[in-house]
């Protein structure tokens, strides 16, 4: 199977936007987990799309090493009302729109993992497009990018190919280093 | 040899005050009228054995004692300084009981050794209604009109001062609107060098649209025609410009809206099918339990939820921005 993000990229801590065709976001995500996983890297997966529980159960019948992944979950609080956060393994969000929160999670969940090889995989901007207008997207995504490079850390968003309007999309251009479509 | 010339000078005179089509009045030093001509009696319907040799026709023409005295002081006032006045307008009721606007011009003159003064009227009032429709027709408009002469602005109209902020004493008689409207230099620049390029092609230019700025530092765009007036020696510009800032904001609110409905509405209803799809697989491959299952729905619900929310704001957005909207409708957007 080919290769989504080049290791040596990757390893510059390069951060990536992306591109998957419609209904395939869910596979490029496993297999970008699974490629990081490889690379000895810890995978801290944004979900906003997919509760973590299930997720989780995804990524272990996708042959997913657990061990080497963390969770923010966006989804599963904004669903049911409440859930624990499990220190380490996943932290809760109350809705993606909220953004002081996921800036906190990011920040204290990067803080816990600075020591190895971390990468952030952030699924999907698409999702969040239902709950933030575009100029709160792109301000978000340029908060988290500085963050991650003042930390040198890579990322990699998510997104769904031709869901961006050209304006959101040369702004998420100018904050990452590479466009990847992978459909 | 004298006689007869005299006779054919004094029947000449006589031929033009009586065939003028402007009214032509001699007057004595008391002011009694000595010569009322035909068209005099045309215009104020006085006949002239009514007239001559008395000095009361005067009240009879201006009826309104104020009236009177206010022209009388005009007249004291003219006269006072120079022996004859030049287009003095004023009105005058005629006998039928309508009004006339008569422009007076005066000339004192010597016959025989005597001071005579010579009124000559010209029936102006089709000519100042016409004026005055032509006015009331361009301060009335609801967009700019300015006449120029080589760029000096002449006529500068209510809407004018409206859009511009700019009075029309401060603009008419100069040249340098145009650089209060366009401070940008190079902006300015750009504008006047599409303007030469347009009129060397056509003469003149249609909905040409350009970005001014107003007296008080508001944009504003316009859309600008202009037509040529008058011959070689005396061309006047006709320029309209239309205020349509807010039908660009409509515009540009419409496509921001658009856009953004591209993306949050039929981008997420895309992800919820895609979602929905993807559930529908992991269940016929029994990848997933029931609770499992009843969460990623929920989710969706969620999703489908905030769109519906999404919706309702983007109609509201659109209706506040757009001022241009009937009412009915801008009620239907805002959910009311």
């Amino acid at each position: 199977m080919p290769v989504i993000v080049n290791p040596e990229d990757l390893a510059k801590n390069q951060i990536f936007l992306i591109l998957t065709s419609p209904g395939n976001t869910r596979e490029r995500n496993i297999e970008i987990i699974k490629e990081l996983s490889a690379l000895g890297y810890r995978s801290v997966v944004i979900t906003t799309n997919f509760p973590y529980s299930v997720l989780r159960k995804l990524y272990e019948q996708g042959g997913v090493d657990l061990t080497k992944v963390s969770f923010i979950d966006a989804v599963t609080r904004h669903s049911f009302g409440s859930a624990e956060n499990i220190p380490g393994i996943v932290r809760y969000v109350s809705n993606p729109a909220n953004l002081t929160d996921m800036g906190i999670a990011v920040t204290e969940v990067l803080k816990e993992h600075h020591d190895g090889k971390v990468c952030i995989l952030y699924d999907s901007i698409s999702t969040l497009l239902i709950y933030l207008s575009s100029p709160n997207i792109s301000k978000f995504i340029h908060f988290v990018t500085n963050k991650l490079r003042i930390m040198d850390i890579s990322g990699v968003f998510l997104a769904v190919e031709k869901g961006l309007d050209p304006m959101l999309m040369t702004q998420l251009t100018t904050f990452v280093d590479t466009v990847i479509d992978a459909e | 040899m004298a006689k007869p010339e005299a006779d054919t000078t004094g029947c000449i005179e006589a031929g033009i005050l009586e065939n003028a089509l402007v009214m032509i009045i001699v007057l004595d030093h008391t002011g009694t009228i000595l010569a009322w001509n035909h068209a005099a009696e045309t215009i104020t319907g006085y006949r002239r054995d009514e007239v001559a040799g008395k000095r009361d026709v005067w009240k009879q023409l201006y009826p309104d004692k104020d009236y009177r005295q206010e022209i009388t002081a005009r007249i004291a006032t003219i006269l006072s300084a120079k022996q004859y006045f030049e287009n003095l307008e004023t009105t005058i009721r005629t006998r039928s009981g309508s009004s006339r606007i008569i422009l007076w011009n005066t000339k004192e003159v010597v016959q025989d050794g005597n001071a005579r003064a010579v009124a000559v009227g010209i029936d102006v009032t089709e000519q100042r209604q016409t004026d005055n429709f032509r006015t009331s027709i361009i301060e009335n408009a609801h967009i700019l009109i300015a006449v120029l002469d080589h760029g000096k602005v002449l006529v500068w109209n209510k809407a004018a001062e409206t859009i511009t902020g700019y009075t029309r004493d401060q603009v008419i008689g100069k040249r340098d609107i145009w650089k209060q409207l366009y401070p940008d230099e190079e902006y300015r620049r750009a504008v006047t060098r599409q303007i030469t390029e347009i009129i060397a092609k056509n003469r003149f230019f249609e909905n040409f649209e350009t970005r001014i700025v107003t007296r008080s530092g508001q944009k504003k765009i316009l859309s600008w025609n202009t037509r040529r007036i008058g011959t070689e020696g005396t061309l006047q510009d006709i320029t309209i410009g239309l205020d349509i800032t807010a039908r660009k904001q409509a515009e540009e609110a419409l496509l921001s809206y658009m856009t953004e409905m591209a993306m949050r509405l039929k981008g997420p209803v895309e992800i919820i099918r895609d979602n929905l799809t993807d559930v529908a697989k992991l269940i016929r491959e029994g990848k997933l339990e029931p609770d499992e299952i009843a969460m990623v729905l929920d989710g969706q619900v969620r999703n489908a939820d905030q769109i519906a929310h999404n919706v309702k704001e983007f109609q509201r957005e659109i209706s506040m921005k757009n001022k241009e909207i009937p009412a009915a409708y801008r009620k239907f957007l805002e959910g009311e």
